[in-house]
């Protein structure tokens, strides 16, 4: 036994030592993470502002009024107006391309005075595509409390109804919380699936692995110390990518950061296993690559990596679900930023070790050394 | 009667319809160096892959040193070194790791510098394999194999590829390890080379032994069926000439 640990350990720390050593390995296992941190921490503005609405204003009335209302729509947070956009035909087209939420237009009797009336009036209208009612409807909203604004100020009369918006002080979770986990999901699946189908069918091609063979060394022996160093280089990557959500992305950590590093390593045995299993099966690089992309590319989009699972029609939430990587990226979100303890995963924990008793029990059955 | 170390026993491998070993038998004695000749395809590798338990065993039996193969791969893997025909090994690693490796793979911690010296790469030892010549991954490969002191030593065509100093060097190490006790058995397509390093050699052909002796009584007996070279024999080749030329010593 402890000759057998001994291979292990030699082997792991060997491993570990060549990760630090081969700098395309290093640009993969760190740099490449950070660099997506930086894409999708940037996109994803750090912190919950508002979503703009993109519109464009077509003033067609003379009146001062419009000219007034235009400048206040300007001043409107709510709103981005497209200033290079100057009539209905290239607005139209610009919502066509989804560049354009709507089109606010202002008619030529837009804010003029009708002879039989008191005040200036108009009715602006809202237009939208088909399949941005959202849109036309918050623009529609929105100019309709401005207009109320208006009414009221120049009618004088009291406004028995109104509402009026109260922040809660409690935080709630901010889009970067979502991209964050997602994030360390990618990566750990970048180092534990992509490391092993790359790295073993060119073992196998030099016949490295076969070499190995001839030893006595056995396949839970390779896996294992596999397993020993991917976790460590797993976790120093993972912890850098901490570092600069803190730093950087104001990535407000409120767990416990043992119980993340335990969960973490946890995941990254799991999904290792993929790659392993997958990697230890392939003779070569184009059985591994395929098959790694039937495997890896659905769960990376169904598990929540890119966008927040919730954002999914229902049943897809349930398909989701059940995959190996999603219960990784909710276990990262629920422990680092929704202040869950391990003692509270346990749906996660349990589906993980499922899907790792199925993964390993394939992975050791079509494990070939050549 | 010399100690047997390696019986085989009507030992078959089959492919789908071909028969690539067929029910081979033969021995090798402790310490001798045993070639196995043949052209391509005429099974030296099967036979040698069945010997080292890296091929299921379709018919007969091999034993090694009295264990059974077939029964017991991980017993006979202990008691072997083999040398693959390509020597690779993973890059980014000094030989010294590379041999600390290996012996790890056999639970054991060794001196990798003493081995690395045994093969004349005591300099090379921070080097990676892929700053090595093909020459010094052979030795490499030589003492990764032998780290765990095995009683037979495989070499697949091991000299394949080498200029004529380095194929010298082997062949020094070579009788160098059976020196040391160890059983060489090895495949070779120069017939130089298995006339002058081997005690005995089987020669083989579309899965079958066709002649096994030593390569002295091998040419006697060819000669004694009246055989006649046309060309007459010269006291050098082209090789001596080349070797006088550019010295024994290694080049990397």
């Amino acid at each position: 036994m402890k000759k057998t640990l001994f291979t292990v350990y030699v082997f792991s720390r060997l491993n570990t030592k060549r990760f630090f050593r081969d700098r395309l390995a290093l640009f993969f296992g760190i740099l490449f993470p950070l660099i997506f941190l930086f894409v999708f921490g940037g996109i994803s503005g750090g912190n919950n502002s508002t979503p703009t609405i993109n519109i464009a204003l077509l003033n067609e009335s003379k009146s001062p009024f419009a000219a007034s209302f235009e400048k206040q729509l300007n001043n409107v947070k709510l709103f981005k107006v497209d200033k290079t956009i100057h009539s209905l035909s290239t607005a139209n087209n610009k919502m066509q391309k989804g560049q354009l939420d709507g089109t606010v237009v202002l008619p030529p009797d837009f804010g003029t005075k009708k002879a039989s009336q008191q005040y200036p009036s108009g009715q602006a209208q809202v237009v939208y595509t088909q399949n941005n009612q959202t849109a036309g409807q918050a623009i529609t909203s929105g100019l309709s409390d401005a207009f109320k604004v208006i009414n009221s100020a120049l009618t004088k009369a009291p406004q028995p109804f109104s509402a009026v918006a109260k922040p809660t002080t409690n935080k709630s979770l901010t889009s970067f919380d979502y991209t964050f986990a997602g994030l360390l999901g990618f990566s750990i699946v970048g180092m534990g699936i992509f490391g092993p189908i790359n790295v073993f069918p060119e073992l196998k091609k030099q016949g490295i692995l076969r070499r190995l063979h001839t030893t006595p060394l056995k396949v839970w022996q390779y896996f294992l110390s596999t397993m020993v160093s991917q976790a460590l280089i797993g976790l120093i990557s993972l912890a850098v990518m901490f570092l600069v959500a803190i730093s950087v992305f104001h990535l407000k950590v409120v767990g416990n950061y043992f119980e993340i590093a335990l969960f973490l390593v946890y995941s990254i045995v799991m999904i290792l296993g993929i790659g392993l299993a997958i990697g230890g099966w392939a003779k070569n690089e184009r059985q591994a690559a395929p098959l790694s992309n039937i495997v890896v590319f659905p769960m990376l989009f169904l598990s929540g990596t890119f966008f927040p699972r919730f954002a999914m029609p229902e049943w897809l939430q349930h398909v989701s679900a059940v995959l190996p990587l999603t219960p990784v990226i909710d276990g990262i979100r629920l422990l680092t930023t929704e202040g869950k303890h391990l003692v509270d995963l346990g749906a996660q924990l349990g589906l993980m070790g499922i899907w790792l008793i199925v993964i390993y029990i394939v992975a050791f059955r079509v494990f070939r050394w050549e | 009667m010399p100690d047997v170390i390696l019986k085989v026993d009507r030992a078959k491998k089959v492919y789908g319809k071909k028969v690539a070993v067929d029910g081979i038998s033969f021995e090798v004695h402790k310490g001798e160096i045993f070639g196995i000749l043949g052209p391509n395809g005429a099974g030296k590798t099967t036979t040698l892959e069945m010997i080292e338990a890296m091929r299921p065993i379709d018919g007969g039996t091999i034993t090694i040193d009295g264990i059974d193969v077939a029964s017991s791969p991980e017993a006979v893997k202990r008691i072997i070194g083999v040398q693959p025909q390509t020597p690779a090994f993973q890059d980014k690693q000094r030989l010294t790791e590379i041999i600390e490796l290996f012996g790890a793979a056999y639970g054991e911690r060794v001196n990798a510098m003493e081995f690395l010296n045994d093969v004349q790469l005591g300099e090379k030892a921070s080097s990676y394999p892929e700053n090595l010549s093909g020459g010094q991954k052979q030795r490499l490969s030589i003492a990764a194999a032998l780290v765990h002191s095995p009683k037979v030593f495989f070499m697949d065509e091991p000299t394949t590829g080498l200029d004529p100093q380095a194929r010298r060097n082997l062949w020094d190490l070579v009788t160098h390890v059976r020196d040391k006790g160890v059983t060489v058995i090895l495949t070779t397509h120069y017939m130089d080379e298995a006339e002058l390093l081997c005690d005995r050699v089987a020669i083989m052909d579309k899965g079958k032994i066709i002649a096994l002796d030593s390569p002295k009584a091998l040419i006697k007996d060819l000669l004694s069926r009246g055989f006649t070279k046309k060309q007459k024999v010269e006291q050098a080749n082209l090789e001596d000439v080349f070797i006088d030329f550019t010295g024994k010593g290694l080049r990397d």
